[in-house]
């Protein structure tokens, strides 16, 4: 099993396409991260507790309206509860920091799944396309152990493009904001109470519960390949899904049914900001969903891959 | 050698649909043989190849190599076989070296001494670390070779191996298919809808038609081998004379004038270059010599459609 990851990493590696595609990632990171510090730069004129002042009164203001939404009266009580907190313990926001970038990239994890589904989507169909298959699957390795190599393959593949945003990320904008804010906790309001974070911690739970995603997407870019063995179908396919999925989302809303849609279901950082797709969803509900998902996506693709003849 | 075959394939059946592609193919192939495949396009020989290496599930019937059935014992059985499907599929973005380090991985016990030792026997260590994508098709089929010798099978199957080979290649690939089968005891199955290559390469033949097996025949039995006389024409400048000559000669079965004036010999072929030393001894000049189709061939092009064989 683990030669045969070898192999798949080998297949992986060894092309120009994947570094282009790393590259890619590495070109989002870094554009990004150089234009939020080009705003920044602009904007720190003042020592950092003149601006959170300046913020927390421009926050009372907003209380003042009269005809305040809810949401937004709770979010502007929470930024001022959090801005006295740190005034008070004289803690530096992460504006002005490197922690602002990084946390602003995670948000790039996206695109992660993105590039992850072209690799996912080619890895099976692409041995059929060009017939290697027949020379694959001619020795002693069974057909769900092949299988398997590939997604451990894929999940790797994924966790590189994880770790590329990352120290990319955490390099270039320790490089552009002075690495001295490295040990700055998170200021969060969690239950009416503030609380103080690790920023390492909180970081990689957001990468992780982006990663349930990324898992699920590729999971369907898989199954795509292993059912057509067709690289450019699984490809189109699972990135429509990516896209098509949201939007497809808001239209669906207004009907009960729609949350057990895969697509209401990927994004569980929905629980951490405690805003659900839609009422009576719980943590525990959503990874229900995904695990039947995970489990029936997989079980397709194992029929079709170890089941069929290989007549290409 | 043992007498235990090889491989054995025993009432295999493969149906697609309603159609019947394979009908009841049972065989034995011992140690040593180089077994052929004979028959035109379609007959089914790639779909039984396929089978026996278990790319195509069986429907009915069983394939055991050596003692392994290829359904319910994969592993075990398709650790002795080393093939080419249809063409040497390689990947193109790897090297040549890696392509074979990636199969070696598959297989327990092959050592990088080994690949060095498979390449060096297919002539590749020039070319083993450039692209597969730079290779000639005469390359590629040698590494082809090379990956399916990695991990020393009892069994190397062959599906249409001279299919791009220039003569050269292919003059090539019957020396080496000797070679494996007299000195290192490999058991070969090679497949081709030409007779004139099986007939230089086969020890056997196994024709199949329609899905059927037809006859299962060494194959001197199709081609008349060195030993057994053959009938040949000689195109000739003085017929009546050089009957005359060819006449006196010994070992002459058969002496006639075919309807196209042409003279007509059946002789053991070593007599040949005597006929034509006694012609021209005798001043009669010779414009050319031929074998004649043999009824055998007649019968094989009979039974498997004619045009497409030889």
């Amino acid at each position: 099993m683990y030669n045969l990851v070898l192999n798949e990493n080998m297949k992986i590696y060894r092309r120009v396409r994947t570094w282009i595609l790393i590259g890619l990632m590495a070109g989002f990171v870094i554009l990004g991260n150089f234009v939020m510090w080009h705003e920044a730069k602009d904007a720190s004129a003042d020592d950092w507790q003149t601006q959170v002042t300046q913020e927390k009164e421009n926050w009372n203001k907003q209380l003042q309206k009269t005809n305040l939404d809810e949401g937004l009266e709770k979010f502007y009580k929470e930024r001022i509860a959090v801005i006295d907190y740190q005034l008070e313990h004289d803690i530096h926001p992460t504006q002005g920091t490197m922690w602002n970038g990084i946390l602003e990239s995670a948000s790039l994890a996206m695109l992660i799944t993105l590039l992850t589904i072209i690799i996912a989507g080619d890895i099976i169909a692409s041995e059929f396309a060009t017939g290697t298959i027949k020379l694959l699957l001619i020795r002693p390795a069974s057909r769900l152990k092949i299988l398997l190599s590939k997604y451990i393959a894929m999940l790797m593949f994924s966790f590189v493009l994880l770790l590329t945003l990352f120290i990319i990320s955490f390099l270039l904008n320790g490089i552009l904001f002075g690495f001295n804010h490295m040990g700055l906790p998170l200021i969060r309001l969690i239950d009416g109470q503030v609380v103080e974070q690790n920023m390492f911690l909180y970081l990689w739970k957001t990468y992780l519960l982006n990663g349930i995603s990324t898992v699920m997407y590729i999971t369907i870019a898989f199954m795509i390949s292993s059912a057509f063995r067709s690289s450019a179908m699984a490809i189109a396919f699972s990135i429509g899904t990516l896209f098509a999925g949201n939007i497809l989302l808001e239209v669906l809303r207004g009907y009960n049914w729609s949350k057990y849609l895969l697509f209401a279901n990927t994004d569980l950082t929905q629980y951490l900001d405690n805003r659900p797709f839609q009422d009576g969803m719980t943590l525990s509900f959503s990874i229900g969903v995904l695990v039947v998902y995970f489990v029936v996506l997989n079980l397709i693709s194992w029929l079709m891959f170890t089941r069929r003849d290989v007549a290409a | 050698m043992s007498n235990e075959p090889i491989i054995s394939l025993r009432n295999v059946t493969k149906r697609i649909g309603r159609k019947t592609v394979i009908d009841n193919l049972t065989f034995d192939v011992p140690q040593g043989e180089i077994f052929g495949f004979l028959g035109p396009n379609g007959a089914g020989k790639t779909t039984t190849i396929r089978m026996i290496v278990g790319l195509i599930s069986i429907t009915d019937g069983q394939i055991l190599i050596k003692g392994n059935n290829i359904k319910t014992d994969f592993e075990e059985a398709i650790r002795h076989v080393g093939a080419i499907v249809e063409n040497p599929e390689m990947y193109k973005y790897l090297s040549g070296y890696r392509n074979l380090v990636h199969y070696a991985r598959m297989v327990p016990g092959v050592t990088k001494a080994r690949i060095d030792e498979v390449v060096a026997l297919v002539k590749l260590e020039d070319r083993i670390h450039d692209k597969v994508r730079k290779y000639s098709l005469g390359m590629r089929q040698r590494l082809g070779v090379a990956q399916a010798l990695l991990h020393r099978p009892s069994l190397l199957i062959l599906d249409e191996p001279t299919n791009g080979l220039d003569p050269e290649g292919i003059r090539e690939l019957r020396d080496y298919l000797r070679y494996l089968t007299r000195v290192e005891g490999i058991t070969v199955i090679v497949s081709s809808h030409l007779l004139s290559e099986m007939e230089l390469m086969c020890d056997r033949v196994a024709i199949l038609q329609r899905g059927k097996l037809v006859d299962v025949q060494p194959i001197d039995y199709f081609t008349h081998g060195s030993d057994t006389s053959q009938t040949y024409q000689i195109e000739v400048q003085m017929p009546e004379q050089a009957m005359a000559v060819i006449g006196q000669m010994k070992g002459i079965e058969e002496l006639k004038r075919s309807e196209d004036g042409f003279i007509e010999v059946t002789a053991e072929r070593e007599l040949v270059p005597d006929i034509l030393e006694e012609l021209i001894k005798n001043h009669i000049r010779v414009y050319g010599v031929q074998r004649v189709r043999t009824s055998l061939e007649d019968k094989f092009l009979e039974i498997t459609g004619g045009g497409q064989v030889v």
